[in-house]
């Protein structure tokens, strides 16, 4: 049975800045140009919108005061969401309940970040530092656990020491990415073809994981517009229809019986997306998937049932997500390969497929998008199911 | 790799005192008996029971860990034999013999400037 709120809301807008090595340009500036273009591309004014979600990122440069950067006036809904990577699918699930609830029409969502620098290089954000170790809460990072490469280096040691993933596996999810991106103008990457022996002489960044497990920094923004099914079929683009959502927030316990590394909220949030949509797996047709790390997609796939718990290994190697295979994943190069944008990745490169503007690397059948966020160190999870069919 | 100097707070004040005498404590929960991480605030099973300190043997065994360049330090998490998870440097083990259940102790080191912290060394 389909959920009462299935299809109800549409994506009406999709706002992509110029994307990755760009200087000179704060967040906030990218926040601003991405809801203008998000507006734009629906056909709406600024003064349309009457609420707007932010995701502050971790750096906290954008954040309230863009509502008075966009000169937007008497907004009925108005908030920052923070949910780390899970938070672009999160804006919207909350997007679409306020449109539902009468809270406001005309809801945007927007991610934007600027951490690159001309004089310095990508290794050197989102460390954390300066962060003071205090109490017991900082025995890890008094370890030496204090990067993200680091943590899901533990994630991803765990799976292979558990289920017999290897190295070069990891490698299969890299080069499926690079080709797709190869097809993707947006793409950091497109020009960059990737070999498996170039993966593997990568440098080590946090063992198991290599250089090109990891995925890119960018700098720029992206938002899209959220409304209701109806008004979006009178705006400028075709709707793209939420058909499902869901969340899933593990509470890994650190003690014995936690599954940090082998299953992640996906596992939860999946099949809630796909109950409230009323459709199997088998009804999937695209997946975009966070891929912070090459291990991420992997132990993702298999807690969405794409293939079973421990063969996520296997299953990549055969060339299932990569261009013309059976289960095409992350079809824009994901943040491995085309940009990071946190949630907005996936979701942004999820519409783009769905309304059929993937161009050359447009899947062969996008009824079904499956766009999946995490946050944290598989800390937060969140699901949406998109389509360019409203629910029936 | 030293580890980076930690200090206390009100909290951890007993945990960096038993960890000076190398000793280590977990949070106990006397309304289950059940063994907590130093981390923990409650016992989700009785959470309106205060927990205390408790001494324990620190034996364990790996669950994962990760090998940091440029040094090679290695870092992993350490299912204590109480339950509780553990992340703390490994020493005196090479990298290539790591497994899942391999075997350690806890043992403590005291950087300069900082409160002693658990290692994890050889059994």
């Amino acid at each position: 049975m389909t959920g009462e709120l299935s299809g109800r809301a549409a994506i009406a807008g999709l706002g992509i800045t110029e994307m990755g090595k760009v200087y000179g340009r704060s967040a906030a500036e990218f926040a601003v140009e991405a809801v203008t273009l998000a507006a734009a591309d629906a056909g709406l004014d600024l003064a349309d919108i009457d609420g707007l979600l932010i995701n502050p990122g971790v750096g906290g440069d954008i954040g309230l005061p863009l509502h008075t950067a966009l000169g937007l006036r008497e907004l009925r809904l108005l908030t920052e969401m923070q949910g780390f990577g899970s938070s672009a699918d999160g804006m919207v699930q909350y997007a679409a309940l306020a449109v539902h609830a009468g809270m406001a029409d005309v809801v945007v969502c927007v991610y934007a970040d600027a951490p690159l620098r001309e004089d310095r290089g990508a290794g050197a954000t989102y460390t954390g530092a300066g962060r003071r170790a205090t109490g017991v809460d900082a025995l890890p990072a008094a370890a030496g656990l204090r990067s993200a490469p680091a943590k899901y280096a533990l994630a991803a040691r765990r799976h292979m020491e558990r289920y017999g993933t290897t190295s070069e596996q990891l490698g299969a999810v890299a080069l499926a990415a690079r080709q797709w991106a190869a097809l993707n103008d947006r793409a950091q990457m497109k020009d960059r073809p990737l070999t498996l022996e170039d993966h593997q002489s990568s440098r080590m960044v946090a063992d198991p994981l290599r250089l090109y497990d990891c995925c890119l920094v960018s700098n720029g923004g992206i938002a899209v517009v959220v409304t209701s099914a109806e008004r979006a079929r009178a705006l400028r683009r075709p709707p793209v229809y939420v058909l499902g959502w869901g969340q899933g927030h593990p509470g890994y316990p650190m003690s014995r019986g936690s599954t940090f590394g082998l299953v992640t909220g996906a596992a939860i949030s999946g099949p809630a997306a796909l109950k409230m949509a009323g459709l199997t797996l088998a009804d999937v047709d695209v997946r975009e998937i966070y891929d912070c790390f090459t291990y991420t997609t992997l132990v993702t796939l298999e807690d969405y049932g794409f293939c079973a718990k421990g063969e996520g290994g296997e299953f990549v190697a055969s060339g299932a997500i990569a261009p013309g295979g059976s289960h095409p994943t992350n079809t824009g190069g994901g943040q491995l390969s085309s940009y990071y944008m946190w949630g907005m990745t996936p979701l942004s490169e999820g519409v783009i497929q769905a309304r059929g503007d993937g161009g050359v690397r447009q899947a062969p059948k996008a009824d079904v998008v499956l766009v999946s966020g995490n946050g944290g160190v598989l800390d937060h999870h969140a699901t949406l199911l998109l389509s360019p069919h409203a629910a029936t | 790799m030293a580890p980076l100097p930690i200090s206390r707070d009100e909290r951890s004040a007993a945990f960096f005192d038993a960890a000076a005498q190398g000793t280590l404590l977990l949070r106990w929960s006397p309304a289950t008996g059940a063994y907590l991480p130093p981390t923990a605030h409650i016992d989700p099973s009785a959470p309106l029971s205060p927990l205390e300190w408790r001494p324990v043997a620190g034996t364990g065994e790996i669950v994962t860990w990760t090998v940091l360049p440029p040094g090679g330090d290695v870092v992993a998490l350490v299912e204590l034999a109480e339950g509780p998870w553990l992340t703390v440097a490994v020493r005196g083990v090479a990298p290539t013999a790591l497994h899942e259940g391999y075997q350690v102790r806890i043992g403590f080191e005291r950087p300069e400037g900082g409160e002693a912290v658990p290692v994890a060394l050889p059994r």
